[in-house]
């Protein structure tokens, strides 16, 4: 689904990111990737969605290189993302947004998306009036839209209680069951990215530090020593 | 039947029209009022007055739409109100065309000039593209005065423009007329307000507010946030341009003033005096404007009266006086629903 070679992103004389090798497999693949503050988390995140032009390196999505391509072509080739901090049309009603961002990726089954993201009682409220758990959900919502085949997330639990980023993990992994699509969660909660993911990456000061089951992420001595600890 | 049922009856009477067919026969009944009660009951002062209070206010109503759908403010609408003039009278003059002729030629230009800078400033940020409408402006503004286009432009003379044969059917004497030129700005006013309330209503008004909100998510969403944006700017100075083609109609006269900065911060004073969020709001700031003006104006407090109205509506009504009223209204509405709770 999506291959990641040696990836740089740089801000100015920081890289925040140092030559990162990843692959993501397809259908049905929930991915984590955790690491310190600093590790390059969301900057890896930023340069797949195309938020951010890597310094170097390539990605490419289903046998395509698409690292110049804008973030609106990637996304309606079915490559959706949310956001660390909620990003939503805060003066729209949910319905309002959901709507229109169905009519431009041209899903028909909206309903789909509001029952999974169970946000039926929302719907007229301007999402800007809503919990701060629901806009999440909201946020969310906004990237299942279209029947995305990549989804990536950048710490969709932040903000939220262990038991909310939790349930709204399982939430995910449902849909990524569901609809056989493949998602990339960045998180700092290392127990709900155990507890969901099948692969997790670990990023150490912008470098790949390893990749596994979340077993052996557990087990791995060099992630315990640089971002575990006694978490393992 | 006693008066209880008869109530009853007349509220299910009641309930089969629709708020639709009452909206819309209410505002038939104000368009035809308004087009043909003025004459009879104003002097020729007021009508003019009232004439040029439309006339700002459709320019405030382009204003107001660009700031509230696309969040993006233009102080170069008066470079194409009166830009318009001139191309209206050039074409008739050196070109020998009909006024109709002349009149479509210089919308294309409007057209064709907006689409162009439109494409160069409309990524930039809200506060470069107010400045650079601005530079673009007052560029324009000062080409009028240049020796080299002196024989066209009458320099800070300005130009007399009279045309001969018919305009849609219209001869002069009815645009310059104040009598008889209220129907038709009163019409081009409501034609104008229903097409910018059509807009604000279609899937474009939805895209630009939503884009206006959180130009990000709308690119993480798949969307296109340059193209909306453009056509806005577009159809913004083809209303400006429309505007400025009925006040050269209504004048007879073009100068360098009609271009200036003056002309769009009054545009922008009217559309905060009315509100920017609906289509009635800039017309009612227009007139409000125009008849103030010439009040203050007469004492010389014309810019105590601009700087007034800036700081009263930005501060204390945000939603100009007709978005004031709409609250007002509502909360009533509200309070008497909860009396019927």
């Amino acid at each position: 689904m999506l291959e990641i070679d040696k990836l740089s992103v740089s801000y100015g004389t920081v890289h925040a990111l140092q030559e990162v090798d990843l692959t993501i497999a397809g259908k049905g693949t929930m991915h984590g990737i955790i690491g310190p503050n600093g590790a390059g988390k969301s900057s890896l995140l930023d340069a797949v969605s195309g938020r951010r032009r890597p310094t170097a390196g390539a990605i490419r999505y289903r046998g395509e290189n698409i690292t110049q391509r804008s973030v609106a072509w990637r996304r309606r080739r079915g490559m959706a993302r949310s956001f660390q901090r909620t990003n939503i049309f805060q003066d729209l009603t949910v319905r309002e947004q959901l709507s229109l961002v169905a009519w431009r990726l041209g899903d028909e089954r909206v309903g789909d998306v509001i029952e999974a993201m169970d946000l039926r009682d929302c719907l007229d409220e301007k999402a800007g009036r809503i919990a701060y758990g629901v806009q999440r959900r909201v946020d969310v919502a906004l990237a299942l839209i279209g029947r995305p085949l990549l989804l990536l997330m950048d710490e969709p639990g932040a903000g939220l209680s262990a038991e909310e980023t939790l349930r709204l993990f399982q939430h995910v992994r449902d849909l990524v069951d569901e609809r056989e699509i493949a998602a990339v969660v960045v998180e700092h909660d290392v127990d709900a990215i155990f507890a969901c993911c099948g692969v997790v990456t670990v990023l150490d000061l912008g470098r790949h530090l390893a990749t596994g089951s979340p077993a052996a992420i557990r087990a791995d001595q060099r992630v315990i020593k640089a971002y575990l600890g006694s978490a393992a | 039947m006693n008066g209880e049922a008869a109530a009853r009856a007349g509220f299910r009477r009641g309930a089969f029209v629709a708020p639709w067919i009452l909206a819309v026969a209410v505002a038939l009944l104000v368009f035809l009022t308004g087009a043909f009660a003025p004459p009879y009951i104003a002097t020729d002062f007021v009508l003019k007055l009232a004439d040029s209070g439309l006339l700002l206010g459709i320019l405030a109503l382009a204003v107001a739409f660009l700031m509230s759908q696309a969040g993006l403010v233009t102080l170069g609408a008066a470079s194409v109100y009166g830009g318009v003039g001139y191309l209206f009278a050039l074409a008739m003059s050196e070109w020998s065309m009909s006024p109709l002729g002349a009149g479509v030629v210089a919308l294309i230009v409007v057209l064709i000039y907006s689409a162009i800078l439109g494409a160069l400033i409309i990524r930039t940020t809200p506060l470069a593209f107010m400045m650079l409408t601005l530079a673009a402006g007052e560029m324009i503004s000062h080409a009028v005065l240049l020796d080299g286009l002196r024989d066209y432009t009458s320099g800070a003379d300005g130009l007399v423009v009279g045309f001969r044969g018919t305009f849609f059917g219209l001869e002069a004497d009815n645009f310059a007329d104040p009598i008889r030129f209220w129907p038709i700005i009163w019409t081009s006013a409501w034609g104008i307000a229903l097409a910018v309330l059509l807009v604000r209503r279609s899937r474009l008004g939805a895209i630009l507010r939503a884009t206006r909100q959180n130009e990000e998510r709308m690119r993480f969403s798949g969307f296109d946030t340059y193209s909306p944006r453009l056509a806005a700017f577009v159809f913004v100075n083809v209303i400006a341009g429309v505007c400025g083609l009925l006040h050269v109609l209504n004048s007879g006269f073009v100068s360098q003033e009609s271009l200036g900065l003056g002309v769009s911060t009054n545009a922008l004073v009217a559309a905060l005096i009315g509100g920017t969020a609906t289509s009635t709001g800039p017309l009612v700031g227009g007139l409000i404007f125009a008849f103030a003006q010439d009040q203050f104006g007469a004492r010389g407090f014309t810019q105590l009266l601009t700087g007034l109205a800036i700081v009263v509506f930005i501060v204390i009504f945000p939603g100009g006086i007709v978005g004031a009223l709409g609250n007002f209204v509502r909360r009533i509405g509200g309070g008497r629903r909860r009396e019927v709770d």
